[in-house]
């Protein structure tokens, strides 16, 4: 049995879960994080990594809007590293309502969004794919985001200040001390092993799985499990995002990321955080929807589709009685006593569409609602703000700690800076592509790569071409602690995420894993377990060129290599 | 007016193209790409033959065992340089260094010897894409445990810029150069001191006794010596047993298949023409007349007497799936289309992959009640139904076939 203590303890590894890990570093506060995966292996990667203006939600969700766009400029700021800032454009076609394209135009610049009308020839001039139906064009600061570098940028920054993350630790339940949550326990994933933490507060940042966790004390949380799936095609076919200017839908937001586009993305209620498997129904239906902004849709190669579940907040249906009401309006009122702001979700509507509920998010302390202390459970929100729910998940611990630090996280870089030298020795090593893409997933950790590649220059060979991560990257993600198996080095570096779906660049990290052996299953278990993993999102879009991609990919695994 | 054409320029195609040539007949190959040959190792498989030959619908069931058998024998004759017995299976090296079982391999792959070594030399030419010696070295260990297994890195001086600028080199590449004029002689030379190693014993390398030299086995990865004079000569004088092994791709092994198959059928009349697309066929009262070819930005009517369709299938784009529909390409003849399209295992059967056209035993396509579809078109390979050449390993066995019986039938 290991044993942890620490002030605070934050149970799940997505970007809120960091983004609170940071913060509350940063402030002095001692803190650990348990995430029962990798990081980032649940929603905070699988959503379309658009990093909103805030436009989407400018009619529906003002508040959120506004928010969004506050966010979205402090991250740009922030994390440069991890966001392409590509821009977006929301596109009205000559089948929507031009009603609502003012009425988007008036709450835009109510919540402070910057919109900028472009000629429609000039669009199809930058954006040549884009179907000939367009009547007005709006451009906004949407950008790309890239969730996984997000993440660990946040884990990282966190770890500078003393903060502590285990990845593949499962918590399993809350320890409560008569009204007091005084830690949490639970297992080690593969090895068994038990652990417990000893703690003043538990933070559930669990998202889709927060529910269970508070449910081991017998708190009841309602989460809606939303089901978003996207497909990814295999090359950049916008240069910046691209919205369909009509009320928000399935499949009307393209992203481009490096050198693919993400479409996403549909939206269904499902029982469980688990059921993440996209199927072909929803892949149709993207493309059917797809189809109105970029023609002729079914000849774009797509590499695989995914799934993720949003966490959406909801108050139960008697949280709307006056009483409960009453006491909601006592959560904010307690902390603003405290000189704490927080924001419950308020404004819930219920339908049968995710999109109906709000994206807001609420921090919900359980002392309020069940009497129970030192207990806080984060909700609902999105990817865009995650880092103003950290924040304010974060003054509420700090409050209950007494600590008078502020947040910072909005003014300080996630990243230390990149030194000229760093980056001069980058480029003479690799191709410039190459080189500047691990410098952004890297940071200034590239400079022992880029020692393992001058000392031995085989090593700058790119293990993969599809997203051009050389063997060096490789071999370092594969050895970090945090990586127990391939599709954990597939998170840091993007290895098997490009066209070839990992048929190459997993075969030939079967060298370094093998260097690793202590660390890693057998290959032929590792490398199963990883195709099937990419199989999962390739089975829904098999056809056309990926078709092809994948009986070569069984040619040499089933065939040449006998696996 | 040709006596056949040929869509496909893989194995079925081009093995069409030599037996109908040979039989005097006016042939032309149309291929939009290469052929699917370099992807392959250069052994021609025929998995659990009599299994498969009792499996309904089976290419092999359909074209019957005795075809098989001829087409066996054919191709020995005119590749003499493979190695194969009909009813007995060869062991090859699989590029990690596990063993595969094989029908028909190029001359230097069988792995045979091996079993009786008692010294294994891998030869480890300096930065190969894609084949790892200590992988290979880790494998042999398990299969040949009496062995002492040691593996002999190469630096080849063609290759001096690629090492310093730590440039990895492909299996083809490096397959060019010891066929050349330098790497031949470089090649002499490291086996020269080789074989003065084993004779003297080094750190590594136990001395053996001068006639004892079938002790020690080496393994020269990418020779592609098979279907190589020259190479072969060499081999020859050397004391001791020389193998390859098969490569991932682009393999040598498969391109130097392909190089020679082209070779025989260009020097025995046949055309080939690579690049050009077929478009689209004009049928007339069950015969194919002609077919339209993309060529060069125009479009070409090329007529004949007989047509082969072996367009290799999803892989080599003569099926074409969209999310909405499958579709043979060049014909619109029906297709088999298996009613589950995937499995959950991404290794192992996949069921689409039987997709495919129906064939009857002259490998002419019928529909679902057996009729004949087009009396001079003839169905090969990956573009029949009903077979998977990646879990029945018997990729170049049915292709060999196919293209056998259809070259007769042209």
């Amino acid at each position: 049995m290991i044993e942890y203590t620490a002030q605070a303890v934050i149970v799940g590894g997505g970007a809120t879960g960091v983004g609170i890990l940071r913060d509350l570093s940063m402030r002095g506060i001692s803190v650990i994080l348990f995430e029962l995966g990798d990081l980032a292996h649940g929603t905070s990667s699988r959503f379309h990594g658009l990093l909103h203006s805030g436009a989407r939600y400018a009619v529906k969700d003002p508040a959120s809007a506004a928010e969004c766009a506050q966010e979205n400029a402090i991250l740009k700021k922030i994390a440069p590293n991890c966001i392409d800032d590509c821009g977006g454009w929301f596109v009205q076609t000559e089948d929507d309502d031009s009603v609502y394209t003012e009425k988007w135009l008036i709450k835009c610049q109510e919540a402070g969004i910057s919109v900028r009308e472009i000629p429609v020839a000039e669009a199809y001039a930058k954006e040549p794919l884009l179907k000939r139906k367009a009547v007005r064009i709006f451009e906004v600061p949407d950008a790309a985001v890239d969730g996984f570098k997000l993440v660990w940028a946040n884990a990282k920054s966190a770890k500078r200040y003393g903060g502590e993350y285990k990845t593949y630790h499962q918590v399993e339940r809350l320890l409560r001390d008569g009204d007091r949550i005084i830690g949490v326990s639970g297992r080690i994933s593969g090895t068994g092993e038990g652990f417990v933490a000893h703690s003043n507060i538990v933070i559930n940042a669990a998202g889709a799985w927060a529910p269970h966790l508070v449910g081991t004390v017998g708190i009841s949380l309602e989460i809606l499990c939303d089901k978003g799936a996207l497909l990814a095609f295999n090359q950049r076919l916008f240069q910046r995002v691209i919205n369909h200017l009509r009320q928000p839908g399935d499949g009307d937001i393209f992203v481009p990321h490096e050198t693919i586009t993400i479409l996403g993305t549909t939206s269904e209620f499902v029982d469980s955080p688990e059921e993440n498997r996209p199927t072909v129904d929803e892949v149709y239906k993207l493309l059917s929807q797809g189809e109105e902004l970029l023609p002729e849709i079914q000849y774009h190669r797509v590499i695989r589709a995914f799934a993720g579940v949003r966490p959406l907040y909801q108050e139960e249906e008697d949280d709307r009685s006056e009483e409960k009401r009453a006491s909601l309006a006592n959560i904010n009122k307690a902390v603003i006593e405290n000189d704490v702001y927080v924001k419950a979700g308020d404004e819930v509507k219920v339908g049968d569409e995710g999109r109906e509920v709000s994206r807001n998010f609420a921090i919900i302390d359980h002392k309020f609602e069940q009497g129970v202390e030192g207990l806080l459970s984060i909700a609902g929100g999105k990817f865009t703000t995650y880092r103003l729910m950290a924040e304010k998940a974060s003054d509420w611990v700090a409050c209950q700690l007494g600590n008078q630090t502020p947040c910072r996280t909005a003014i300080e870089s996630l990243q230390p800076e990149i030194s000229p030298d760093l980056y001069q020795q980058a480029l003479k090593l690799l191709p410039w592509g190459a080189a500047d893409k691990m410098l952004e997933r890297l940071g200034s950790e590239a400079a022992i790569v880029l020692g393992e590649i001058q000392a031995d220059p085989r090593k700058g060979q790119m293990l993969c071409e599809c997203e051009l991560v050389s063997v060096a990257e490789v071999q370092h993600a594969v050895i970090d602690k945090d990586a127990h198996c391939l599709s954990d080095v597939r998170r840091k570096t993007r290895l098997g995420m490009g066209t070839c779906q990992g048929a190459f660049c997993s075969y030939r990290a079967f060298p370094l894993l093998g260097q690793n052996r202590e660390k890693y299953a057998p290959l032929r278990e590792e490398l199963r377990n990883f195709l099937n993993q990419r199989w999962k999102g390739i089975r829904p879009v098999l056809w056309g060129q990926q078709l092809r991609e994948t009986e070569l990919t069984r040619a040499i695994y089933s065939d040449l290599l006998r696996f | 007016m040709w006596d056949g054409v040929i869509i496909g320029g893989g194995l079925a195609g081009l093995i069409a193209g030599i037996r109908a040539s040979e039989n005097g007949k006016k042939i032309l190959i149309v291929s939009a790409g290469v052929g699917s040959l370099t992807y392959a190792s250069g052994t021609l498989d025929f998995g659990e033959f009599s299994v498969l030959l009792g499996k309904e619908n089976h290419p092999f069931s359909v074209m019957g065992e005795e075809t098989t058998r001829q087409a066996f024998e054919y191709f020995l004759r005119i590749l003499p340089d493979y190695d194969g017995k009909w009813g007995k299976k060869n062991s090859v090296l699989t590029p990690l260094g596990e063993l595969r079982r094989s029908d028909l391999t190029p001359r230097f792959l069988a792995a045979g010897p091996l079993n009786a070594a008692k010294q294994i030399i891998l030869v480890a030419p300096e930065a190969p894409k894609d084949f790892f010696p200590d992988v290979f070295k880790r494998n042999l260990e398990k299969h040949f445990p009496v062995a002492h297994i040691i593996v002999k890195p190469l630096r080849a001086d063609g290759f001096e810029l690629h090492y310093r600028q730590g440039r990895s080199i492909p299996g083809t590449d490096y397959a060019r150069y010891w066929n050349s004029k330098n790497g031949i002689k470089e090649l002499q030379a490291f086996l020269t001191g080789l074989e003065r190693e084993i004779r003297k014993g080094n750190s590594d390398i136990v001395s053996q006794e001068t006639d004892s030299f079938k002790d020690t086995v080496v393994i020269f990865p990418g020779l592609s010596a098979g279907l190589s004079y020259s190479l072969q000569d060499l081999l020859a004088q050397v004391p001791f047993p020389v193998i390859e092994t098969t490569l991932f791709p682009p393999s040598p092994g498969g391109r130097s298949l392909e190089d020679n198959l082209k070779r025989k059928f260009k020097a025995m009349g046949g055309e080939l023409l690579i690049g050009c697309k077929a478009l689209r066929a004009e049928i007339k009262d069950g015969i194919c007349q002609s077919i339209a070819v993309e060529s060069k930005g125009k479009e070409l009517n090329i007529q004949a007497r007989s047509f082969v369709l072996a367009g290799g299938g999803i892989l080599g784009g003569g099926i074409q799936v969209t999310p909405y529909a499958c579709q043979e390409a060049l014909c619109n003849l029906p297709l088999y289309v298996p009613p589950e399209w995937t499995k959950e295992e991404f290794i192992g059967e996949q069921p689409y992959a039987r997709i495919g056209v129906e064939a009857d035993f002259n490998l002419n396509p019928i529909d679902d009640q057996g009729n004949v579809l087009l009396k001079n078109t003839y169905i090969c390979g990956r573009m029949l139904a009903h077979w998977d050449p990646w879990t029945e390993h018997c990729g170049g066995g049915v292709s060999l076939a196919s293209g056998y019986l259809a070259g007769g039938k042209i």
